[in-house]
């Protein structure tokens, strides 16, 4: 009876040493190729970022402005510029503090 | 009976040990089975600790994983403004270069690249195989075509990983950001500055500008360089309670992406390495230093003020004849009087003026995130130097430490460090002027915007408070006074509670006689530069800066409950 629990200890442990070994390598592969993608997902995100940056750059913004409207832009006055807080769903109009 | 048999194992443990099996003995050993148990358990242990290690590591930073394919030596970290937005970055490119010697079979190769490059001249391409000399045959090659590229599986294809840094705001931060050389080493800049930095850090370097300010902050320093024909000219925007930068400008300016070298010295930073004498600007400094000493108030009355006086056999004499004898200290900052300023710089004495210079840090080199930094020049202090220090005559400094001189007199007396890169921490500070002293200069510098005797009524934008001192001096060209002038205007808003600094100035301005003025108290309007005083042109640049950046000043960076 011991010798059968010795084997069978001895067995159980090569299976769980085989079981282990395979979802690490299985973990690892995982982590592999999420990390990989992420980095191509990060990359992307990057350039459309870059491009983005370039499109919506002050100077762009301003050339598209004269391209596909007429319209000059119209200075605002910093007096006519207000807040307009959301609270208790109310919304409470406060002038723009320039000195606070 | 169990006591027996372990006996026996025993024994035979001792056979096992002198290398004598017994072979006709089934009973298993009982050393041994733990021998191999402990191995098991030993492969399993290590395989569990990998597991625990896998499941419990942090997600590596991405960027380190990128530095690792670029390798260190092509790493540069990207450098973004306030907002995030992209001001240097790095981008991969690959070269492909072939390698004759290496070819398997030239046909088939050559078939292959027709298909991935059908515009190419193939012609060119087998001559330059018939040399068995390496040869580029694409560089930035597109992904699509690197990887179509690569699954010839032809050998004799060497690609090559290169860095671009791309500078997608082209002029707009040039001085700030600087340039590398080819082999990724920064040159000038912050480039420069932060080389070792960039190499090593995995995430960009946030700077205090913001993009849309200097954008605009630029185009109105063009327009009007190109207006009052200056050789050049330099803005600063400067947060007064932290020393962020939120924009530096020095024109003529260069798209960094041309990577052209600079020789040319009009291409200087004029905001960081220019030094010049700034003239009136320093005025404010001496009567803040007057009045934290307790020497004066700005109600003082200085009488029979001279309109010239000699010291050292030269005449120091009114800019404005007409400036009257009897002043107040408060009247001769808002009237910018020579004598008067001179008045107040003796009572304060030459010890105090020297070390109240110094607290502002205005004569010696100021320690910046970029290396480019003008030194100002060495004084030979005197009676007479002190005289004319006073009221800015021959003093030099740059234009940023007088936005870091002027932030400190207008944020309540505390020093701060001029920042082009965002922080986290917020210094201690350390207190230069008494809170008094401030709010008293910050009403006289808003008197000199507000007021008919005041010299920068055209920096008077509605709903901002501004407040300033301009600055008229005569540029130094080989040692000697010219007839060429600095225009500069340090300015303060909102002055009930200073939170930016504006200063700009003009390089070698001319007078415009088509320019057409509008007061800003609705007066009307007038045509032509009456004179070439910093009164009609740099006063005019901050106010019509003020009016576009302004209301963005005034919203973006504000706190809404």
């Amino acid at each position: 009876m011991r010798k059968f629990w010795l084997l069978f200890i001895i067995f159980s442990l090569i299976i769980s040493t085989t079981v282990i070994k395979n979802s690490t390598k299985k973990f690892e592969d995982e982590i592999f190729s999420t990390e990989e993608s992420l980095r191509v997902l990060n990359l992307n995100y990057n350039d459309v970022l870059l491009e983005h940056n370039y499109l919506s750059s002050s100077e762009r913004l301003l050339e598209f402005q004269s391209l596909y409207f007429d319209n000059e832009l119209t200075q605002k006055n910093i007096n006519e510029i207000k807040i307009l807080i959301k609270k208790d769903n109310k919304i409470l109009i406060k002038d723009l503090e320039t000195d606070k | 009976m169990e006591e027996n048999k372990s006996r026996i194992i025993l024994e035979d443990y001792k056979n096992d040990f002198i290398y004598k099996k017994n072979k006709s003995n089934l009973n298993i050993n009982f050393n041994r089975i733990a021998f191999i148990f402990f191995i098991f358990f030993l492969i399993s242990s290590i395989y569990i600790i990998h597991l625990i290690h896998l499941g419990s590591r942090k997600n590596s930073n991405l960027e380190k994983n990128l530095s690792n394919i670029f390798g260190k030596e092509l790493y540069r970290a990207d450098i973004v403004d306030r907002n995030g937005r992209y001001l240097a970055k790095s981008v991969s490119s690959i070269d492909i270069g072939i390698n004759p010697v290496e070819i398997i079979d030239q046909k088939k190769l050559l078939v292959n690249l027709k298909l991935i490059f059908p515009n190419k001249n193939f012609n060119e391409i087998e001559k330059l195989i018939k040399k068995n000399k390496f040869f580029w045959l694409e560089k930035k090659i597109s992904e699509d075509n690197y990887d179509r590229i690569m699954k010839l599986g032809d050998k004799s294809i060497k690609p090559e990983e290169k860095i671009t840094r791309l500078y997608p705001q082209k002029n707009l931060f040039s001085h700030i950001i600087g340039q590398i050389d080819d082999g990724n080493i920064g040159i000038s800049g912050l480039e420069k500055s932060l080389d070792k930095k960039l190499k090593e850090i995995n995430e960009p370097i946030k700077l205090t500008v913001d993009e849309d300010i200097q954008y605009l902050i630029r185009k109105e320093l063009i327009k009007f360089n190109n207006i009052f024909n200056a050789n050049g000219s330099a803005a600063i925007l400067m947060n007064v309670n932290n020393g962020e930068i939120l924009s530096l400008v020095s024109l003529p300016d260069f798209d960094l992406n041309q990577r052209q070298k600079i020789e040319d010295v009009n291409f200087i930073n004029r905001a960081t390495k220019g030094v010049y004498e700034l003239g009136s600007v320093f005025k404010t400094f001496t009567l803040a230093a007057a009045l934290n000493e307790k020497i004066v108030q700005p109600e003082t009355e200085f009488l029979d003020l001279e309109k010239s006086i000699r010291c050292g056999g030269n005449t120091i004499s009114e800019y404005d004849l007409k400036i009257p004898s009897n002043l107040t200290a408060e009247e001769i900052l808002v009237r910018s009087g020579n004598i008067g300023s001179v008045r107040i710089g003796q009572m304060l004495g030459l010890e105090k003026f020297i070390e109240y210079m110094n607290k502002f840090d205005l004569l010696n080199q100021m320690n910046f995130d970029i290396e480019e930094m003008g030194v100002p020049l060495k004084l030979r202090w005197g009676k007479c130097k002190l005289a004319t220090a006073s009221f800015g005559h021959g003093i030099t400094t740059t234009p940023i430490q007088l936005a870091k001189a002027y932030s400190i007199v207008s944020n309540g007396g505390y020093e701060i460090h001029p920042t082009l890169i965002k922080k986290d921490k917020t210094e201690i500070k350390k207190r230069i002027l008494d809170q008094e002293v401030s709010s008293k200069i910050n009403n006289i510098l808003r008197k000199i915007v507000t007021t008919k005797e005041g010299t920068a009524s055209l920096a008077n934008v509605d709903g901002y408070e501004v407040g300033g001192k301009t600055g008229t001096a005569q540029k130094i060209i080989n040692g000697n006074y010219s007839n060429k002038k600095i225009n500069t205007f340090a300015s303060i808003f909102p002055i009930s509670n200073p939170k930016f600094t504006l200063v700009v100035m003009l390089d070698e301005p001319k007078t415009n006689k088509d320019y057409i003025y509008t007061y800003r108290d609705g007066s009307g309007k007038y045509k032509g530069t009456p004179f070439n005083t910093a009164g009609w042109t740099s006063v005019e640049i901050v106010g019509q800066i003020i009016d576009k950046i302004g209301p963005i000043l005034a919203t973006k960076y504000i706190e809404v409950e």
